[in-house]
């Protein structure tokens, strides 16, 4: 539309990037194949729609990489060329814009008054003299540039406001580069990954989702505590990590970690992600004797450790502990040290009785399953203490204040080219046989109700000033 | 549970609003547009009154936050920020017309909150990665941007009607309704209403995200419902903005953006992703 200018060369790849036309095209497009997006399950999400998809529509699917839709390539050519017709664009009506905004009209033109709407005129029986220089006033205290010129008895004024207006569509341009550039940024020099880390223990390696490989933070993070919280209604109300930073052995930072509330350290942001259970290294037995059926001891023994045995004929310990063995659910090696005779050991498990109806006859008498196979003590394993992990999510970003950067010169760029506008205002004072009269006119790139309010404005102040 | 019963009442109210709009448009008598526009307001006031109770009301169950939580507060919010707006409009514009084709729309989301089966009226607690500041300043400017675009659909179907009938005989009906520049100048300034709101909830949804997931954009399907939103009304804004494209054109294109804003309300709720608590 503003292509006033006619290149000597008109080249057709700059013609066919400067077409907004192409803009709208891109910007629907982009819109369609976003739609397909959130239609087609990406990334883990497909296994299961892939599994519904006939052979050859899986082909189809995974050609176009329509399960990771957002990084093929084809997306991507789509998203350079929509940078390349905004820069071109850009490119293309700035030398228009910049005369818009160089053009000083003089003050002293006649056109804007003709025609002139009989209300934009006042007539004052004031000297001109006094007259003028009120208005001079007027208009320096309301608008930022004014200028004047005596013409033949009558006096000119030119004023203006928003000059800047013009530049708003480039800043919103320019915050839309900034965006892709930071992310750009963060695609290449960032990283997302987690970890998992148990209450109480610590690790210097995370693991990077997009490839799975480990990632050396370079620092150490240990896990000191991780709690939840529920409401009465039994919704989640808070996770909480303690977590310490460790370098070259010594704590540096400690902190806690909450969702909505991430932690950084040494340029590495941790988020709360998930969390969970992993059985700890302590179980919960008890222990009865033959004939005794009226007491029983609890003991609550961690993996390892010896312990003596009740009414003392030698000594336990246990040796192995599993969630899930064989499937047949939570179990633990006891193993028995006795005073005199052979050491020996054996299973117990959590669900005794189930076990039981479950193993093969001669697993049953075998004494490696007999709970009560030295005598006179029988074992029976209450449960395993679990330990909760936390689940970090483990994220560098270099790009994102470059982001942020865009979304800010967005809402300036977006408040600027819809709510500012340029207005030119003219005002002559000149002597009619009636007394001083004022004439006021005015133009403005757009919003024309903005541009009549402050005539209207301009003129009731001028009606005062008699 | 006071809040909830004043709600469902302002339905009734809103919906008696309408039918005030509509018999105004029909019979013209300044009378019925007074009592429309008082309906509205009484409507608006009840609403903003439940709005604060509920919200104190939150206090004293020991949770204390903003009525903008759940599917069931954000259609309250939405159909408030709707009558907000309107009111704001029909006081700068002086035109009652547009109130039949907007209190429909405030209706229809109180009735769906107060009546619909599936919603949960009741006060809930926050699960943690809705306790955050970003919370009120996301909801309020998408709602806002929502509401905008309301308005924007509302204007291109009366600007519809107005076209229809300029090929037909005068209708009573349209009589009353402003001329079609009129309509296709206001529905411009509404789209870029919504359009800078949809932009400033999108960035505060964005913030929000970065710290709770460390991620500024995960192509969640709310997120890129929004953006298709936006990319929708982003090619509007340049096709009259550059191309001078008016009219049928951008009501159309309008309706079209109104579409998609409905599906980044409601319609993502049957696709999974992160903003699931707002079922």
């Amino acid at each position: 539309m503003n292509k006033s200018k006619t290149k000597d060369t008109p080249n057709p790849v700059w013609k066919f990037f400067s077409s907004i036309k192409l803009t709208i095209v891109i910007l629907i497009l982009l819109a369609i194949v976003c739609i397909i997006g959130t239609v087609v399950p990406q990334n883990e999400g497909a296994r299961e729609f892939a599994a519904r998809l006939s052979p050859q529509a899986l082909s189809i699917f995974k050609t176009l990489n329509l399960f990771d839709m957002y990084h093929a390539l084809w997306f991507r050519v789509i998203i350079a060329c929509l940078t390349l017709n905004l820069v071109v664009c850009s490119i293309d009506r700035f030398p228009a814009t910049w005369k818009k905004f160089r053009l000083r009209p003089d003050p002293d033109r006649n056109k804007p008054f003709e025609h002139l709407p009989e209300d934009q005129s006042i007539i004052t029986k004031r000297e001109f003299a006094n007259t003028a220089d009120d208005v001079g006033n007027l208009l320096q205290s309301r608008f930022k540039r004014t200028r004047e010129k005596e013409v033949e008895g009558s006096l000119y004024f030119y004023a203006e406001k928003g000059r800047f207006s013009h530049f708003g569509v480039y800043i919103v341009h320019l915050s839309v580069l900034l965006i892709l550039i930071g992310a750009l940024i963060g695609s290449f020099f960032g990283f997302e990954a987690y970890v998992n880390i148990v209450e109480g223990e610590q690790t210097d390696q995370v693991m990077i989702r997009k490839d799975m490989r480990p990632l050396d933070l370079g620092f150490t993070v240990r896990c000191d505590k991780f709690s939840v919280d529920f409401y009465e209604t039994g919704a989640p109300k808070e996770f909480r990590s303690v977590l310490g930073f460790i370098v070259d052995g010594k704590e540096v930072k400690r902190t806690d970690l909450l969702v909505n509330h991430p932690a950084e350290f040494m340029g590495i942001a941790f988020y709360q992600a998930s969390y969970g259970n992993v059985p700890g290294k302590t179980v919960d037995l008890e222990i009865s004797l033959e004939g005794d059926t009226a007491s029983s001891y609890s003991v609550k023994a961690e993996m390892g450790k010896e312990f003596s045995l009740p009414k003392g004929k030698g000594a336990f310990q246990v040796a192995d502990v599993r969630t899930d063995i064989m499937r047949l659910g939570p179990a633990a090696l006891i193993a028995i040290r006795p005073e005199d005779g052979k050491p020996q050991d054996f299973w117990i498990f959590e669900n005794h009785e189930m076990v039981m109806k479950k193993l093969p006859a001669p697993m049953v008498k075998s004494p490696k399953f007999n709970p009560s196979s030295f005598k006179p003590y029988t074992f029976s394993l209450k449960g395993i203490q679990t330990k909760y992990y936390t689940g970090l999510q483990v994220n560098r970003d270099p790009g994102v204040s470059t982001v942020w950067a865009g979304c800010f010169f967005m809402i300036a760029g977006l408040f600027v080219t819809f709510f500012m506008s340029h207005q030119r205002i003219w005002v002559r004072v000149d002597k009619t046989s009636r007394g001083t009269r004022i004439s006021v006119a005015g133009t403005a790139g757009k919003n024309p109700v903005g541009l009549e309010r402050e005539i209207v404005n301009l003129i009731n102040r001028m009606k005062q000033l008699s | 549970m006071i809040n909830a019963t004043i709600l469902s009442y302002t339905t009734f109210v809103y919906f008696a609003a309408f039918l005030l709009y509509l018999l105004y448009m029909v019979m013209h008598r300044s009378l019925l547009g007074q009592l429309a526009t008082f309906a509205s307001l009484a409507g608006l006031t009840a609403q903003t009154v439940a709005m604060i109770l509920r919200w104190i009301e939150s206090y004293e169950l020991g949770f204390g936050h903003a009525p903008l939580s759940n599917l069931y507060e954000s259609l309250i919010f939405f159909a408030w920020t709707i009558m907000l707006l309107y009111l704001i409009v029909e006081w700068r514009t002086k035109n009652k017309t547009l109130g039949a084709f907007v209190t429909p729309l405030a209706f229809l989301a109180m009735a769906y909150a107060s009546f619909s089966p599936d919603i949960n009226s009741h006060i809930q607690p926050l699960i943690p990665a809705l306790k955050s500041n970003w919370l009120i300043s996301h909801v309020i400017t998408c709602f806002f941007g929502y509401a905008a675009f309301g308005l924007s659909f509302a204007l291109s179907i009366m600007y519809l009607i107005k076209r229809l009938d300029k090929q037909g005989s005068k209708g009573i009906f349209v009589k009353l309704i402003p001329a079609q520049d009129i309509l296709d100048d206001l529905n411009y300034q509404m789209i870029v209403i919504g359009f800078l709101m949809l932009t400033l909830g999108i960035i505060t949804g964005s913030v929000w995200a970065h710290s709770a997931w460390g991620t500024y954009w995960s192509w969640d399907p709310k997120e890129t419902w929004s953006l298709i939103t936006w990319l929708i009304y982003a090619s509007v804004i340049h096709s009259r903005m550059v191309r001078g494209w008016r009219g049928r054109k951008i009501a159309i294109l309008s309706i079209i953006g109104f579409c998609c804003v409905l599906f980044t309300y409601f319609g993502v709720n049957y696709l999974a992703g992160l903003h699931s608590y707002a079922k």
